[in-house]
């Protein structure tokens, strides 16, 4: 069995997780993602459970409340955590044309 | 002045009487948190803030036990504007603009919150080492951890700055850090204490819980933060009880199951013979106790590593650079803001958790191990149910070992999971679990027993809880005399 990971696929899933990583990373994580993915390839030996399934151990139905207009967050308090923001709108870098480009 | 060590019940008299004010106990605090700067327990104090909080209730009635008595709170719960790290570079700067809805309860009891605790980042670790902040250091021996990711919370606790904290429990992110610093730690039923306003990192796992030097304390603050909330519909609609109601009951009669698998060869032997020891005295007390096998127990690391990697990845997607947090300068493109924010702004362990997280998820992987995960896990909680329809309470050690160095080496992944493999259980169940101080080590350093109880329980474990503490009445001072 290989004890790591190829430059590719650390590349794959550093893409998936929408995370940059450079050369020196890219080596380290080629040998600690694939220790990490070894341990839960365990999950496979595993033997004798039935396929019901547990999501999340809640105690009742999901009850949701009705769609009525509640307290709203404050525009400009939730705008003194954005980056950069102009009036009303927080501002990000061109999206139009970005995949052209790319 | 030594007020914040009497019980609380004392200082709430004080309080009434008008011998002291909220603000010598505030003033308490500082003066043991600053003497005590070199833990580094603390990622912000809310110093200005406390002692006006203090000035303030000055004229208001003593209410109940808990009216100005400090607490610390874990910083990956959201305190309206005091500053929220969850110990991450990518929200060093974050300014929550509302209230968790634990932090509006101790809020509504007059409780004065001191600061923000360190911790794992994003709660991620086992020992509080992956701090952006730098770890915090354990009060009864300063070279070693105080585990995680609860670990300042925990450090706060046992060094006695204050009598209350709050901390979060993913894979036993209270309960271990509790078990290293010799205190009482509760990670209660999933859906019993709301989560609205933590910082997520496993949805089906995360839940909040209360870190005190004693039962009581512990049963009183889980008292104030359990409800039903409106914004979390995991929440509980089941009523609260007085959880202090059973403290000091006898224990006779009760059934108490040991998993074999507990007390196994993974645990230190000092850890096992101390363990041993306080089921000799229970059974002297009249419990009943029994050693059984429970399967999937030694899959639950497994199990963990897929459900809470997968969730944190997609938890963890919000940090964007766009609407709050760490933004990454002159990006190239919109896809590059992500990229470089993200790179910039995230720890070791964190990305490691989120890249394996999303290849889990990703495509045809959901269905090998995901999946998996969840079919297991749900006979894993079946496995519980069985055993409570036998027993009151399942126990065993908190942990494995007691707290390890902290210049211990930090390049193996699997080692953070592995120090939780005992109490990791218990949240994929969403049981209730409680650790109990119950002795120490050769080297003095404290060893934890932990208390399973079925679901919505507590108020049952706070009965063996304070049954043991009473029993073996222990110096749980690290600074000594009690």
């Amino acid at each position: 069995m290989k004890d790591r990971l190829t430059k590719e696929e650390v590349l794959h899933v550093a893409d998936l997780a929408r995370i940059k990583v450079n050369e020196e990373e890219i080596e380290k994580y080629q040998v600690e993602l694939k220790q990490l993915l070894d341990d839960v390839e365990k999950v496979n030996d595993v033997v004798g459970y039935d396929e019901e399934i547990l999501i999340a151990p809640w105690d009742h139905d999901a009850d949701l409340r009705a769609d009525e207009v509640g307290e709203m967050i404050n525009k400009d308090a939730v705008l003194k955590n954005a980056p950069s923001h102009s009036g009303n709108y927080i501002t990000v870098p061109v999206v139009i044309g970005e995949s052209e480009g790319a | 002045m030594k007020y914040l060590e009497k019980p609380i019940k004392e200082i709430n008299d004080l309080l009434k009487k008008g011998t002291i004010k909220p603000i010598d106990l505030v003033e308490e605090a500082f003066e043991r948190i600053e003497s005590d700067k070199d833990l580094n327990a603390y990622i912000t104090l809310n110093k200005e803030e406390a002692l006006e909080k203090a000035r303030e209730l000055e004229g208001k009635e003593v209410d109940n036990l808990l009216f100005g008595i400090p607490i610390a709170i874990k910083d990956n719960i959201l305190t309206k504007d005091l500053r929220t790290t969850a110990a991450s570079h990518i929200l060093d700067n974050f300014i929550p603009i509302y209230d968790a809805t634990v932090v509006e309860k101790i809020k509504e009891k007059n409780m004065i919150i001191i600061g923000k605790t360190n911790m794992d980042e994003f709660a991620m670790g086992s020992s509080s080492r992956t701090s952006y902040f730098g770890a915090p250091k354990n009060p009864w021996n300063n070279n070693k951890i105080s585990g995680g990711s609860s670990g300042g919370s925990a450090t706060t606790i046992a060094a006695r700055h204050v009598p209350f904290a709050l901390g979060s429990d993913t894979g036993g992110s209270i309960r271990q850090p509790a078990s290293y610093t010799g205190i009482v730690g509760m990670k209660p039923t999933y859906g019993r204490v709301s989560r609205y306003g933590v910082i997520a990192f496993a949805s089906s796992l995360d839940q909040l819980g209360p870190m005190t030097q004693n039962v009581l304390n512990n049963a009183l603050l889980l008292n104030v933060i359990s409800g039903h909330d409106s914004h979390d519909m995991t929440s509980s609609h089941r009523e609260v009880e007085d959880y202090t109601r059973l403290i000091g009951k006898d224990i006779k009669g009760k059934k108490i199951a040991v998993p074999k698998f507990l007390m196994s060869d993974i645990v230190d032997s000092e850890i096992i013979e101390k363990i041993e020891s306080v089921i000799e005295m229970l059974k002297e007390n009249g419990a009943v106790v029994d050693y059984v096998d429970m399967k999937y127990l030694d899959n639950a690391v497994t199990l963990y590593q897929i459900i809470a990697m997968g969730e944190a990845s997609s938890n963890l997607a919000r940090f964007d650079g766009i609407r709050y947090g760490l933004s990454a300068k002159d990006p190239k493109s919109h896809e590059d803001l992500y990229l470089e924010t993200r790179r910039e702004g995230f720890g070791k362990e964190v990305k490691r958790r989120i890249m394996v997280g999303s290849y889990l998820l990703s495509g045809d992987n959901a269905k090998t191990y995901y999946n998996k995960a969840l079919s297991i896990r749900d006979d894993m909680a079946t496995e519980f149910d069985k055993v409570f329809e036998k027993y009151d309470y399942v126990i065993g050690p908190t942990t494995t070992t007691t707290a390890y160095n902290l210049d211990d080496p930090m390049d193996d992944p699997s080692k953070s999971f592995m120090d939780d493999v005992l109490v990791i259980p218990v949240n994929m169940a969403g049981l209730p679990g409680l650790n109990i101080p119950v002795g120490f080590d050769k080297n003095h350093m404290p060893i934890g027993m932990h208390i399973i109880g079925n679901k919505f329980q507590e108020a049952e474990m706070y009965r063996l809880g304070s049954f043991i503490e009473k029993e073996l009445d222990l110096d749980l001072n690290p600074k000594g005399g009690k």
